[in-house]
């Protein structure tokens, strides 16, 4: 993969590579944290309203 | 740390304004270093790697920094606050550094053809990577609140504590590497993409942070919250901010 | 409870299970002939790698043999009446770790014969061989202890030990197979100290810290 003059020629393959993994991977996260987050916020006004209906 | 009165829910809007900004910072980052910014003179275009790589690693060794503070705080504190936090910066410092792992091997591939190196900064992020799923593990695995937070803030200390020493042990055990790469020795068309993705990515990090906090902290309040009654089995487990 | 005191109940309870311990060393006996089938029989080959065989049969052992250090207090709920005696869980945790770190250097000296026999290595600094392998027993019993007290009272306390404690330990392993390659196959550049007292270091910052924060392991 080395020129003779010694610069790396090329490589755009690498370069997309990295670049589409950090975005795959850095969305990935986010949109699994914001589905937990939701998951999370319904369970707990879940319970809350649970909880008023038992009070009542 | 027995009360949950001190877990208030969370609120606020700086998850979604961090990460939207810090987005939109790494999107324009990457595109200027992507298309705009000239080839390097020996890397090529190999080096635009770089662009997300070393604001990955920066933010992947920040991460577990506010983990490291964060266990200290639940040692010396013991505020449930910290716990959660704990929890969400191992978390996102996990994900960076698995992310970081993998574009230093793409890194490496087309540099030095071969997928790892053993480079003692890449190794010791690959180490820590492993330390802190085993903190997870360790977290997942214990049941008791209060126990899980005073352990995990322990094996954080321990963990954290072993970084200059496999970061030395590995260099010294693979003596060849190659220099850092931070702006001073980066020269200055290259500045521009780098400083805007360091900063896109350090918003993404803080959003994470926060949201996965606050996802923690959901759930701790459901767990510290007293058992419904027996008449009240049907339903769910009242939250403590819910039944005033 | 003293350092003293504690030191003679760890000493007594390891020695009443004796047996465990000499299947402890069969298990690292085993990993070695294994290791020898999978380097292939070869002997410059197996003579290279017989410094990491060594270290590494010693750290899959260790997992074994500290998983079991803190067996018996939570079978039998012990710990929770040593913790009422007017007690120090420091002491108890140094204890604890010195034995283990004991039974460690013992295991690791014991298997050296067979590596000598199975990986055809010869000894010429016997004494020195030892000195490392206590050195590096000590790092490994000293988080090894601290993380048996977590996992043993976890679920999945098997998988537990192992996960926290192997990538925590890659300073001990490295310089410990560093220094014991040295010490084989000679040491032209002078570069043992410099291993040995990376060693040092790290059980100098292990035993330090995990005995200060033990009893935040085990407090109730």
């Amino acid at each position: 993969m080395n020129a003779p003059s010694g610069v790396i020629e090329g490589g755009w393959e690498y370069v997309w590579a990295a670049y589409a993994v950090t975005a795959v991977i850095l969305l990935g996260y986010a949109a699994s944290l914001i589905a937990r987050y939701s998951a999370e916020r319904r369970k707990a006004a879940r319970g809350e309203k649970g909880a008023i209906e038992v009070l009542s | 740390m027995t009360e949950s009165a001190a877990l208030p829910p969370p609120r606020g809007p700086l998850p979604w304004v961090a990460g939207g900004l810090g987005l939109a910072l790494l999107a324009a980052g990457s595109w200027i270093g992507l298309f705009e910014a000239p080839a390097e003179q020996h890397m090529g275009d190999v080096q635009r790697i770089m662009y997300v790589h070393v604001p990955t690693a920066w933010n992947a060794m920040l991460a577990f920094t506010f983990a490291f503070a964060c266990a200290l705080l639940v040692l010396w504190r013991g505020d449930w606050r910290w716990d959660c936090r704990l929890e969400a910066a191992i978390e996102v410092g996990v994900v960076l550094s698995a992310l970081l792992c993998i574009q230093g091997a793409i890194w490496a591939r087309p540099t030095w053809g071969v997928w790892w190196d053993w480079d003692p900064r890449l190794t010791t992020t690959a180490v820590m990577l492993f330390a802190f799923i085993g903190i997870l593990a360790l977290r997942r695995f214990v049941d008791d609140p209060s126990r899980r937070a005073a352990w995990s803030a322990v094996a954080t200390v321990i963990a954290y504590a072993d970084v200059p020493l496999v970061y030395f042990s590995v260099r010294w055990w693979n003596s060849l590497h190659q220099m850092q790469s931070t702006p001073e020795t980066v020269s200055s068309p290259f500045h521009l993409p780098l400083r805007m993705n360091a900063f896109g990515v350090l918003l993404l990090t803080c959003a994470f942070i926060s949201l996965r906090a606050r996802v923690a902290q959901l759930r701790l309040r459901e767990e510290l919250s007293p058992p419904p009654p027996a008449w009240a089995a049907p339903a769910r487990a009242p939250a403590t901010g819910g039944a005033r | 409870m003293s350092l003293a005191a504690a030191l003679r109940k760890e000493g007594l309870v390891q020695w009443r299970t004796r047996a465990r311990f000499l299947a402890v060393l069969a298990f690292g006996a085993v990993t070695l002939l294994l290791f020898s089938f999978a380097a292939g029989p070869d002997a410059a080959t197996l003579r290279r790698h017989a410094p990491g065989f060594l270290w590494l049969a010693l750290m899959l052992s260790s997992t074994l043999a500290l998983a079991e250090s803190f067996q018996a207090e939570f079978e039998q709920r012990a710990l929770e009446g040593l913790l009422l005696l007017p007690a120090s869980a420091r002491s108890l945790f140094y204890g604890k770790a010195l034995v283990n770190a004991a039974q460690l250097a013992l295991l690791g000296t014991a298997l050296v014969p067979l590596t000598v026999v199975l990986y055809d290595v010869s000894l010429p600094r016997p004494g020195a061989l030892v000195g490392v392998i206590v050195l590096g027993a000590a790092g490994l019993s000293a988080p090894g202890t601290l993380y048996a007290a977590m996992s043993s009272q976890a679920r999945a306390r098997q998988m537990l030990l192992p996960l926290l404690l192997f990538p925590l330990v890659v300073p001990v392993l490295l310089s410990a197979v560093k220094g014991t390659a040295l010490l084989l196959a000679g040491d032209p550049m002078g570069q043992l100290p410099s291993w040995l007292l990376l060693l040092a270091a790290f059980d100098a910052i292990y035993w330090s810290l995990c005995g200060l924060l033990f009893d935040r392991v085990v407090e109730e």
